[in-house]
C-alpha cells in the first residue's frame, strides 16, 4: 500500500462521514460537506500530478496508461459534477448526495492503484 | 396519538410527499444513476475502443460480454435522464429504462452463472454487478418504489 492510496482512503473516508453527519444535522448544504469535496479534488490533482511527472520521467506502470487516465479524468470530473447537482436544490439531501463522492473515489483510486503497481494493497 | 383526518379516496395517501420526482431522496437515486451512467459508459467506451495494447481483449473476441456493456451503459444514460426530468412521458421512459435495466441485470447475472465460459471477459451486470459490490441489483428496485410512489 502506498503512502498516497493511505492519504486518499482517509480523505475519501472523512470527506463521507461528514456528509453524513451533516445530512443529519443540517438542513442545507453545509460548507464542511462542501469543503470535503474540495479536499478531494485536490487530492485528485496532486495525485494525477505526481503520476504525471512520474510517468513523464520514465516510470512505467503494471496496467494501460490509457485506462489509468481515463480513470483520472473520470475521478476529477466526479466532485465538481456532483457539487453542481447537489446545489440544484439545497435541503438536507445535498449533504448526502456528496457524500457518495468519497464512496466513489475511494473505488476508483483502489482501481487506479492496482492499474499503477499491479496492486492496490 | 391523536386520531388521524380521514383521507376520503386516498388520493392524498398516494403522493406522500408534495415534493417532485427529482427532489429530495429524488436526488440521490439520480446520483447513483448518474455514476453508473458515467461508469459504465467509460467502461465500455474502453472495452470496445481498439486501442491496440497488449493483453486487452478486443471487440472480435468477446462481443457478447462488451455489446452487453455497451448497451448496460445505454440503459443507464436514458434511466439518468429519464428520471431527472419531471414531464409523465419521462417518467414512463423512466419506468421503461428501470424495467430493462431489473430484467437485464437478473437476467446477464444468471446468464454469467450458467455459462461462464462465454463471459470471460467480465460486463457490468455480470453475476448479478458483482464488480460494483451488487448496486446494479439494487438500484433498479430502489428506482421502481421511487417511480411508484411519484406517479405522474
Amino acid at each position: 500500500m502506498t503512502a498516497m492510496f493511505l492519504l486518499g482512503t482517509v480523505i475519501c473516508a472523512l470527506s463521507t462521514l461528514i456528509c453524513w453527519t451533516m445530512t443529519a444535522v443540517r438542513a442545507h448544504p453545509a460548507d464542511s460537506s462542501i469543503i470535503s469535496l474540495a479536499a478531494i479534488e485536490l487530492y485528485l490533482i496532486v495525485y494525477g500530478i505526481y503520476a504525471g511527472v512520474r510517468q513523464a520521467m520514465g516510470a512505467s506502470i503494471a496496467g494501460e496508461a490509457w485506462e489509468f487516465w481515463g480513470y483520472i479524468l473520470t475521478a476529477l470530473m466526479l466532485p465538481v459534477g456532483v457539487f453542481i447537482w447537489a446545489m440544484v436544490d439545497k435541503t438536507r439531501w445535498s449533504n448526502l448526495v456528496m457524500s457518495f463522492v468519497g464512496l466513489v473515489v475511494f473505488v476508483m483510486v483502489y482501481r487506479m492503484e492496482e492499474i499503477w503497481w499491479g496492486s492496490a494493497l | 396519538m391523536g386520531k388521524r383526518t380521514v383521507v376520503p379516496d386516498g388520493a392524498a395517501a398516494a403522493t406522500p410527499a408534495k415534493s417532485p420526482r427529482n427532489r429530495g431522496v429524488g436526488m440521490l437515486i439520480i446520483t447513483a444513476y448518474g455514476i453508473f451512467a458515467v461508469s459504465a459508459f467509460a467502461r465500455a467506451f474502453y472495452q470496445i475502443t481498439p486501442f491496440p495494447q497488449e493483453g486487452k481483449v478486443q471487440f472480435v473476441d468477446a462481443p457478447l460480454a462488451l455489446s452487453l456493456s455497451a448497451f448496460a451503459a445505454a440503459v443507464y444514460v436514458v434511466a439518468t435522464l429519464a428520471l431527472a426530468r419531471t414531464s409523465a412521458t419521462a417518467w414512463r421512459v423512466a419506468l421503461v429504462a428501470v424495467l430493462i435495466e431489473m430484467f437485464g441485470v437478473i437476467g446477464v447475472g444468471t446468464w454469467t452463472l450458467i455459462q461462464p465460459e462465454l463471459f470471460e471477459v467480465a460486463t457490468v451486470w455480470g453475476g448479478f454487478g458483482r464488480d460494483y459490490g451488487y448496486i446494479p441489483l439494487v438500484l433498479p428496485f430502489v428506482g421502481l418504489f421511487w417511480l411508484f410512489r411519484h406517479r405522474p
